[in-house]
C-alpha cells in the first residue's frame, strides 16, 4: 500500500523535530521509512507502531543524529574541494577586475624574481668550483709569502724539490705533485702546427690527487716516463679524427717528440684549472734542479685521511731551516745568519691553501686562471634579496593601498558568516596566485637573460629543466614568497571590523601609510645605493682607460710568437717596417701588460757591498733598441739605446721607482749596478758578478694592473730578442696592418700559425673583471629602479583616484592644475628625498671601501652622489607626474556628477 | 543471525556487489536484498548503510539518480566504471581472507 501525503508530512516533520537537517540524508531517510512501513502496515500493523519499529532501527534520535554525522563528515573532504575552487576563482575574478595593479604587481615580481634566479644559479656555480675532485677536501695547494729585498711575494710557486721533500719526509702528505707552465706550444703531428695554449708540465701522480676521468691509457702509469703526455678529449679529435690517440705520437715546439700516454674527459668548467695537454715532468730539466730559493712551480699535495693540515703548517718553519736557509748562506756569504735575514725586513713563510678555497679566496701571483672573490658572492646575494625585497614590498603596498576599495567587500563577507580565518585564505590565494604567475613569467624571463648575463660573467649557465628538485625549488619559492608577500595586507585586511567598515570609517589612502611609506622609502634606498655604485665603477673604469700610463696604448699590434720565425725574426720586422704606414716596431717578450713575460733579480749599485739592505730587487727586460720609441715612452734623463753605441750592449735604463730605490742620490746616469752571475750547475754564483751601467732614466709606466705600485725595472738589450714583434701603425689601416703581417709570415713561417693582438685590447682585458662588475652593477641598478617606479606608479594611481571627488572640488572652488600636481606628488617627492639622505652614508661607506683596492683611484666628488639622488627624483617626480597630470586635468563634472 | 561486529568490514563489499548483480537500486531495497540473500540471517543497519553510500558516491565508485515519487524522492545508486573494477577486487579480496581464516581458525568450508 502507498503512505498518504499526511505520513510522509508527519514523518518529514518528526525527522526535523529529531534534528536531521542534511538535505541530501533527509529526502533518503524519508523514502527508507516509508517504504518499510508500508511493508509492515501491509502486514496491518498500525502506521504508528511500524513507524516507531522503524525508527527503533535507525536508533532512534541519538542513531539517526550520528548518521548525519558521519554522512556530513564524508562530504566534508569535497566541500573543502569546492572551497579551494571556490577561493581561486574569486581571486582570478580580482585580478581581472584589476588588470593594472596585478599587471604591475606580476611585472615586478617577474622581473624581481627571475634576476634573483640567474644570480641563484650564479652563486651556486661558484660554490660548486673543484668539489667534484673525490679526494676535494683532502687536497691542498703550497702558499708562499716571500718578502725579499723590498719586494713582497704572495703567489703559488714552491721550490722545485718541495713536492718531493713533503711526500717523502712527511708523514701527512699521500702524495705530492708540481705543474710548471711554459707558455703556449705549437703541436704537430706532421707537418701543419697549431698553437696550445692550456699546455702544462706536471709530476706523474696528477691523476692520483685530482679525479680526471681516463677515456684511454692507465692512470698509475701515464706520465711516469720522460717524452710523455697526457691529452684530452678535444685535442685528441682535434690531431687524431676517428683514431686511436693512445700510443700515437705529437710533437711539440718542432722539437720534441712526445707518445701520448693517456686521454682524460674535459675539465668540468667548474674546475680552477682547464688543461689540455699535460706533458710529463720527469722530461724537465728544471724540475731536478736542487735550488730551494728559486720558486717556479705550483705545488699541490694530498693530505692523508684524519690528518691537520694545521699541524703540517706548523713544521713548514722547520723545513725552511733545514733546506732553504743553508743554501742561502751559500749564496749570501758567511756571515748571512736568520737573523740578519729578518733584520733586513725579510720574511719566507710557507702555507697549505685548501684547494676548496682556491676559486672564492685566492688572488696570488701564479693563478692558472682569474679566480673570483667571494665578496662578489656576497655582494651579488644581497642584490638578489635586495631586488626580491622591492618586488615584493610593491605587492603589500598595492595590496594594502587598495584595502580601502576592498574594505566594504571584507565587511559584507564578514557579515555573510565568513571568519577571519577564511578572509585570510582568500587573501592569501590571491597574493599566491600572483606569485605563481609570476614564477612562470621569471624563469621564461631567466631564460632569455642567461645568455646575456653569461656573455656577463664569462660563464656557462643554464636552467636546470632536467632536475626535478629545480621545479620542487620553483614551486616552494613560489609558495614563500606568495606567502610572504601576503600575509601582512591578509592580516591587515581580515582585521577590519564590519561595523566601521560599512559604516564607512576606515583610514584611507596616504593616511594609514606609516608603514607604505617606510617601505617606500627602503626601496629607493636601496635604488640610490645601486646607482651610486654603477656610476662609481664605470668612472674608476674610465679614470683607469685614461690615466696617463706612461706609453701610449693605442695603435700598436703585437705579432705572437716570435720564436716561430727562427733567425728571420728580425728580417721580418725590417721588411714589414719598409711599409710607410708602420712608424716603428720592437721584438721583446717582455710588454706593458699582464699576460706577458716578467723575470726579476736582486741587484745593487756597484761599489756598494752585496747586502740585503744594498740590494733591490728588479723586473729585468730584456728589449731591442726600439722598444721605448715603439711603446711611446718617455726617457726622463740621459738617452734611449742607440745603434750607434757598441758599448750599449751591457747599459740598462731604469724606471725612475728602480733609479730612486737604487741611488737617492741625484745622478745616476753612468753608474754600474751589479748582480750575481750563472754559477755551476744552474745555480748562482758570489764571485761572478754581472754589471750593466745606467745610460738613462725612463718615466715610470703602468705594466700591472692599477691596483698595484709600479716597480722597480730595468730595460737591457737582449742579444737575440724574441716573445712578441711589435709594430705601431698609423690609424685608419687596421685592416691593411693585419693583411700584411698575416701575408709576410705565411711567407716566411710557412705551417706556424699567424696569431697576433692590439696592445689597448690586452690592456683592457686587465680590466675585465671590472668591466663585468660595471655592466652586472648598472643591470642590477636599472632593475631595481624599474621596480620601485612601477610600485610607485601604480600607488600615485590610487592615491589620485582616492582623491578623484577631493581634486574635483578643488578645481570647482579654483585651484590650478600646478597646484594639484604639486599636492599630489608632494608627499613621494618626501619619501625619495628622505631615502636620498639614508642611502647617502651607506654608499659613501661602500665606494670607499672599493676603491681602497686601488692604488690609483678616481676622486669621488659629492657630484656622484646628487646626481643620484637627482636622478632618482627625477625618474620618481616623472612616475608619479603622468598619473597626477591626468588626475589634475580631468574635468570635475565627472569626478563630481555622482552621488 | 550474524553478530554486526563480524560485518563491520564487509559492508562496503557486500553493497558494491548487491549493487553489481541487480543494477540500479535504492537504499531500501538494498537492506531488503541482503536480508533476503542471506536467508533473514544479515541485517544491514540502516544506521551504517546510508554513510557508506555516501563514502562510495564521494569517492566516485556510485553515481546517483533520482525519482520523484508522489511525495517523496527516490534516490537510486549505481555502479561507475571505477565501482565495477572495485568490486571484482574487493569479492576477490575476501575470497581469499575466507580461505586464510579457514586455516588460521583450522575449520573445513562445505
Amino acid at each position: 500500500m502507498q503512505l498518504s501525503d499526511d505520513h510522509i508530512a508527519y514523518i518529514r516533520k518528526d525527522l526535523h523535530y529529531r534534528g536531521i537537517v542534511h538535505e541530501g540524508l533527509e529526502e533518503e531517510l524519508i523514502d527508507h521509512i516509508c517504504s518499510s512501513v508500508e511493508e509492515q502496515m501491509e502486514k496491518g500493523i498500525r502506521f504508528i507502531d511500524a513507524y516507531h519499529s522503524v525508527l527503533k532501527k535507525f536508533g532512534h534520535t541519538a542513531g539517526l543524529r550520528q548518521t548525519q554525522q558521519q554522512t556530513l563528515q564524508i562530504n566534508q573532504h569535497s566541500k573543502n574541494r569546492l572551497m579551494l575552487k571556490n577561493y581561486v576563482l574569486i581571486a582570478l575574478r580580482n585580478l581581472r577586475k584589476h588588470r593594472f595593479y596585478s599587471f604591475i604587481n606580476v611585472a615586478g615580481l617577474s622581473v624581481g624574481i627571475g634576476i634573483c634566479l640567474v644570480i641563484l644559479l650564479f652563486v651556486l656555480n661558484e660554490i660548486s668550483f673543484d668539489r667534484h675532485h673525490v679526494f676535494a677536501d683532502r687536497i691542498y695547494r703550497v702558499h708562499s709569502k716571500i718578502d725579499f729585498a723590498g719586494n713582497h711575494y704572495d703567489m703559488t710557486y714552491a721550490p722545485a724539490p718541495m713536492a718531493a721533500t713533503l711526500a717523502a719526509d712527511y708523514p701527512e702528505v699521500e702524495a705530492a705533485i708540481r705543474f710548471r707552465e711554459r707558455g703556449s706550444y705549437l703541436i704537430k703531428r706532421e707537418t701543419e702546427n697549431i698553437k696550445e695554449n692550456n699546455v702544462m708540465w706536471t709530476d706523474k701522480d696528477f691523476f692520483k690527487i685530482f679525479t680526471v676521468p681516463l677515456l684511454a691509457g692507465n692512470p698509475e702509469t701515464a706520465l711516469a716516463e720522460p717524452n710523455s703526455i697526457a691529452i684530452s678529449k678535444k685535442i685528441a679529435d682535434k690531431f687524431f679524427p676517428n683514431e686511436e690517440a693512445l700510443g700515437q705520437t705529437l710533437i711539440l715546439d718542432n722539437k720534441l717528440n712526445m707518445k701520448i700516454t693517456a686521454v682524460f674527459e674535459e675539465m668540468p668548467s667548474t674546475s680552477h684549472f682547464h688543461f689540455d695537454v699535460l706533458i710529463a715532468m720527469a722530461g724537465l730539466e728544471e724540475a731536478q734542479s736542487p735550488v730551494w730559493f728559486s720558486n717556479n712551480f705550483q705545488t699541490y699535495f694530498l693530505l692523508r685521511e684524519g690528518a691537520n693540515p694545521k699541524d703540517l703548517e706548523s713544521k713548514f718553519p722547520d723545513l725552511i731551516l733545514k733546506h732553504v736557509m743553508p743554501q742561502l748562506k751559500e749564496v749570501m756569504g758567511a756571515d748571512f745568519t736568520l737573523e740578519k735575514f729578518k733584520e733586513a725586513g725579510n720574511k719566507m713563510e710557507y702555507y697549505a691553501q685548501p684547494l676548496l678555497d682556491i676559486h672564492l679566496k685566492s688572488s696570488l701571483q701564479g693563478e692558472f686562471e682569474p679566480n673570483f672573490d667571494i665578496t662578489y658572492v656576497y655582494l651579488f646575494v644581497a642584490i638578489a634579496l635586495f631586488i626580491l625585497i622591492i618586488a615584493s614590498i610593491n605587492f603589500m603596498n598595492l595590496s594594502t593601498a587598495r584595502s580601502a576599495n576592498r574594505a566594504k567587500e571584507v565587511g559584507v563577507r564578514k557579515v555573510m558568516g565568513s571568519l577571519r580565518s577564511h578572509l585570510m585564505r582568500q587573501f592569501l590565494m590571491e597574493s599566491i596566485l600572483l606569485s605563481v604567475f609570476s614564477f612562470i613569467l621569471a624563469v621564461g624571463l631567466a631564460y632569455a637573460l642567461l645568455p646575456v648575463f653569461n656573455e656577463l660573467s664569462a660563464r656557462q649557465l643554464s636552467l636546470p629543466f632536467d632536475q626535478p628538485l629545480f621545479y620542487g625549488g620553483l614551486l616552494l619559492g613560489a609558495l614563500v614568497v606568495g606567502v610572504l608577500a601576503g600575509i601582512y595586507p591578509s592580516f591587515f585586511l581580515s582585521a577590519f571590523k564590519p561595523v566601521n567598515v560599512l559604516k564607512g570609517n576606515v583610514a584611507l589612502g596616504m593616511k594609514s601609510g606609516l608603514i607604505r611609506s617606510s617601505l617606500v622609502v627602503f626601496q629607493f634606498m636601496i635604488s640610490i645605493f645601486l646607482v651610486v655604485a654603477t656610476i662609481v665603477v664605470y668612472l674608476q673604469l674610465d679614470y683607469i682607460q685614461n690615466k696617463k700610463l706612461g706609453f701610449n696604448k693605442d695603435q700598436v699590434i703585437m705579432v705572437d710568437d716570435a720564436y716561430a720565425l727562427g733567425d728571420q725574426r728580425v728580417v721580418y720586422k725590417e721588411q714589414i717596417l719598409q711599409n710607410s704606414f708602420i712608424e716603428s716596431a720592437s721584438i721583446a717578450g717582455y710588454l706593458p701588460v699582464e699576460g706577458t713575460w716578467r723575470s726579476d733579480n736582486p741587484w745593487w749599485l756597484e761599489g756598494k757591498e752585496a747586502t740585503q739592505e744594498n740590494m733591490v730587487s728588479l723586473q729585468n727586460w730584456q728589449v731591442d733598441h726600439d722598444y721605448i720609441k715603439t711603446f711611446g715612452m718617455t726617457i726622463k734623463e740621459g738617452r734611449d739605446f742607440s745603434r750607434d753605441f757598441l758599448s750599449d750592449s751591457s747599459a740598462v735604463i731604469l724606471n725612475e721607482a728602480a733609479a730612486k730605490a737604487l741611488s737617492f742620490d741625484d745622478g745616476i746616469i753612468g753608474k754600474r749596478i751589479n748582480t750575481f752571475g750563472d754559477g755551476e750547475n744552474g745555480g748562482v754564483s758570489t764571485t761572478n758578478l754581472e754589471a750593466l751601467t745606467v745610460i738613462g732614466v725612463v718615466e715610470n709606466f703602468h705594466f700591472e694592473s692599477l691596483k698595484k705600485n709600479v716597480s722597480p725595472l730595468m730595460l737591457f738589450l737582449s742579444k737575440r730578442p724574441g716573445g712578441y714583434i711589435s709594430f705601431r701603425f698609423q690609424s685608419a689601416n687596421t685592416e691593411e696592418v693585419i693583411a700584411l703581417l698575416e701575408n709576410k709570415w705565411k711567407q716566411m713561417a710557412p705551417g706556424q700559425p699567424f696569431t697576433y693582438q692590439f696592445l689597448d685590447e690586452s690592456f683592457g682585458k686587465m680590466y675585465a673583471a671590472e668591466m663585468r662588475l660595471g655592466s652586472i652593477f648598472g643591470i642590477f641598478s636599472t632593475v631595481a629602479i624599474v621596480i620601485a617606479c612601477l610600485g610607485l606608479f601604480a600607488l600615485t594611481a590610487f592615491t589620485a583616484e582616492q582623491r578623484t571627488k577631493e581634486i574635483g572640488i578643488r578645481k570647482v572652488l579654483g585651484a590650478s592644475v600646478s597646484s594639484i600636481v604639486v599636492m599630489l606628488s608632494k608627499d613621494f617627492g618626501k619619501l625619495v628625498v628622505i631615502a636620498f639622505a639614508l642611502a647617502t652614508p651607506f654608499a659613501w661607506w661602500g665606494v670607499t671601501k672599493w676603491l681602497e683596492d686601488y692604488q690609483y683611484k678616481v676622486e669621488i666628488g659629492w657630484w656622484v652622489y646628487a646626481l643620484a639622488g637627482a636622478s632618482a627624483f627625477l625618474v620618481a617626480w616623472l612616475t608619479m607626474s603622468y598619473q597626477s597630470i591626468k588626475a589634475a586635468t580631468s574635468n570635475p563634472v565627472d569626478s563630481l556628477k555622482n552621488e | 543471525m550474524h553478530s554486526p561486529e563480524l560485518l563491520k568490514g564487509t559492508l562496503q563489499t557486500i553493497v558494491l556487489k548487491v549493487l553489481k548483480d541487480h543494477g540500479r537500486m535504492y537504499g531500501y531495497e538494498i537492506t531488503q536484498r541482503v536480508k533476503e540473500l542471506s536467508d533473514d540471517r544479515i541485517f544491514l543497519t540502516e544506521g551504517a548503510l546510508y554513510p557508506t553510500l555516501h563514502k562510495l558516491e564521494a569517492e566516485g565508485m556510485l553515481k546517483t539518480e533520482t525519482v520523484n515519487i508522489g511525495k517523496r524522492v527516490r534516490k537510486y545508486y549505481v555502479l561507475t566504471p571505477e565501482g565495477k573494477s572495485l568490486v571484482k577486487e574487493r569479492v576477490a579480496e575476501f575470497a581469499d581472507f575466507i580461505k586464510t581464516m579457514a586455516n588460521v581458525l583450522q575449520v573445513q568450508l562445505g
